[in-house]
């Protein structure tokens, strides 16, 4: 059995942060809704939010999965949380034609129940023998499946698959149904999967040392999020009215700077030392 | 005919993009230390030897390229479908994704360097200044060769795969490129020059990288200088001829048998480069040998 090694002191009970994560940024997406309730689009920014809550929690379920010594196994965490978080994610979209309303907590059931079964096979199956494992690939693939439902929100303003399947081409002026200008059909999910998988391992892959520290690391999460908030708001030029993907881009810009520059205080706090055009400090390495 | 030569044409123009990209994209990953020698750069203040060398670790090289050309290909589809010029639209793709590349740089380069405080390696603040913006620079030249790659493939020859796909599929094949045949030159040969060529790497000297330059101090532009001559355009080679092989033989060999000539093309390809490299290996095994003493290798000569 692998030895557990701990990450960082102190910092939120992971428990705490699970409850935090899952519930708001469920909250988040049904926000998203209210662009169908209210006939707007201009609410499709919830689903930016949902998502960057969501990696926040997935920033320490990788943390707790890579104390067992997995360092280089860090960005294949978070490509497996987005890998199986997009299929319960499609799936969960198709429950619109039952209910809206059933689709971001039928992603939460669906990804769970997949993730506990492809955490079983690595660790029983494939003898991995990392105690946290089920629980933690369970949790990484609700992650992704909410970060993928989230940006698709965010860029689409809307979550369920019929309206994810058609988009709206303009040939000479006439608006005509279309499939390949739709989010799937365009493949803006591919986009979005990239943008999800390197902002979830991204921060303790770049954090990880002796010296890691949880507000940093969690701080380096949003910042990440929110860096792909960015791009999403981009991107959904294609599919939003102007004024929806202004409101989005400013959001996205503003919580960005903000995170940004919280980021490198904590690197100030954090560094050794902070030098600017310094020589090379001799500790001890022969010359 | 006429469309066999138009085809070969484009898979030319691909294959000279694809060589461009490449060779930035091995050069910008040297200058960053991503990839496999990062491994040594993030090592090195461990065993008591602080440097100045930029630490880039984003992820391995083809995730990061894979989100880097998507992001490109993604908002230029966007734009693209908004009626945007697509030049402009492949421009202010590129643009965006190398803002988030340069921000994740940035913040990789902040995060390690911080988390090793305990073994006294400052963050020096001016590499963080000089270095992200060159790599930047190299990572624009080959995420808009790739982008523009993409676009040439879908348009002018009629692949079914959007842009934002093919931006991941070729995305993570640039990475991967770069990363398998560029890296060597600055992981094994540049970071550990001052030990002899072929002695591998001694566990005893595992993070001891060359920290001093000719003068001063080793900034990680010089590494961009060493590797752009032999490890860029060797990377840039190798993803040219992926490109090039790739189109060539289903332009060429797809009216055949169904499409299923291609497909046997691709195979003899494989072959082909299978047989080059077993000979190769050979040929550098017979010619080098096995790691000799040096008493031994003055007593032959």
């Amino acid at each position: 059995m692998s030895v557990k090694i701990e990450a960082s002191e102190g910092g939120m009970d992971h428990n705490t942060m699970l409850g935090i994560g899952l519930i708001g940024a469920l909250v988040c997406i049904y926000l998203v809704y209210l662009n169908t309730l209210m006939s707007t689009e201009v609410f499709a920014f919830f689903g930016g939010l949902a998502a960057v809550i969501a990696l926040w929690w997935g920033t320490d379920s990788i943390k707790n999965l890579c104390s067992y010594g997995l360092g280089t196994g860090v960005p294949s965490a978070g490509m497996i949380a987005l890998g199986s978080g997009v299929v319960a994610m499609l799936f969960a979209t198709k429950l619109a034609g039952i209910s809206p309303l059933l689709v971001p907590v039928g992603c939460v059931i669906v990804a769970a129940i997949l993730g506990a079964i492809l955490g079983f096979i690595s660790d029983k199956v494939l003898n991995m023998n990392i105690p946290v494992m089920t629980r933690m690939i369970a949790e990484l693939t609700v992650v992704g499946s909410l970060t993928m439902l989230g940006f698709t929100a965010m860029v689409a303003g809307t979550f369920s698959f019929g309206d994810l399947i058609t988009g709206a081409t303009s040939v000479f002026g006439v608006e005509i149904a279309s499939y390949a200008a739709s989010v799937i059909g365009g493949c803006v999910l591919a986009t979005i999967f990239m943008l999800g998988a390197i902002a979830i391992q991204h921060p303790f892959n770049a954090c990880l040392g002796p010296n890691e520290s949880w507000d940093r690391t969690q701080m380096c999460a949003l910042e990440c999020g929110f860096l792909s908030m960015i791009g999403v708001s981009v991107m959904s030029l294609a599919f939003l009215s102007l004024p929806a993907v202004v409101i989005s881009f400013a959001i996205s810009i503003i919580l960005w700077g903000w995170s940004y520059s919280e980021l490198i205080k904590l690197s100030k706090r954090d560094a050794f030392a902070w030098l600017d055009a310094q020589p090379i400090r001799e500790v001890g390495g022969e010359q | 005919m006429e469309e066999i030569l138009f085809g070969i044409g484009i898979s030319a123009l691909a294959g000279a993009l694809a060589t461009v990209a490449g060779a930035a994209e091995d050069t910008e990953s040297d200058i960053g230390s991503q990839g496999d020698p990062n491994s040594q750069v993030q090592l090195a203040p461990q065993m008591g030897y602080i440097h100045r060398i930029y630490n880039k670790a984003v992820s391995g090289e083809p995730p990061a390229y894979g989100l880097w050309v998507a992001l490109a290909a993604g908002i230029a589809w966007a734009l693209m479908a908004i009626q945007y010029n697509a030049i402009l639209a492949l421009i202010i793709g590129s643009a965006v994704a190398v803002f988030v590349q340069g921000v994740y740089a940035t913040t990789a380069y902040l995060g390690r360097t911080a988390s090793l405080a305990k073994f006294e390696q400052p963050v020096y603040i001016d590499i963080l200044k000089s270095v992200t913006t060159v790599t930047m620079a190299h990572a624009f030249v080959a995420v808009f060769t790739t982008v523009t790659m993409c676009f040439l493939i879908i348009e002018a020859l009629g692949h079914p795969f959007p842009l934002p796909l093919m931006g991941i599929v070729w995305g993570i094949a640039l990475g991967a490129a770069g990363s398998a045949t560029g890296n060597p030159f600055y992981g094994k040969e540049r970071q550990y020059q001052k030990y002899a060529f072929g002695a591998g790497l001694p566990i005893s000297a595992s993070g001891d990288i060359v920290r001093y330059a000719e003068a001063g101090q080793r900034s990680s532009l010089d590494n961009g200088w060493f590797t752009s001559k032999g490890a860029g355009p060797a990377s840039g080679i190798c993803f040219g001829l992926i490109v090039f092989f790739e189109l060539w033989r289903t332009i060429l060999f797809e009216p055949f048998a169904a499409g299923w000539g291609a497909v046997i093309a691709g195979a003899v390809i494989i072959i082909v480069f299978m047989v080059i490299d077993r000979f190769v290996e050979t040929w550098a095994r017979k010619t080098y040998g096995p790691y000799t003493t040096e008493t031994e290798e003055e007593a032959t000569a």
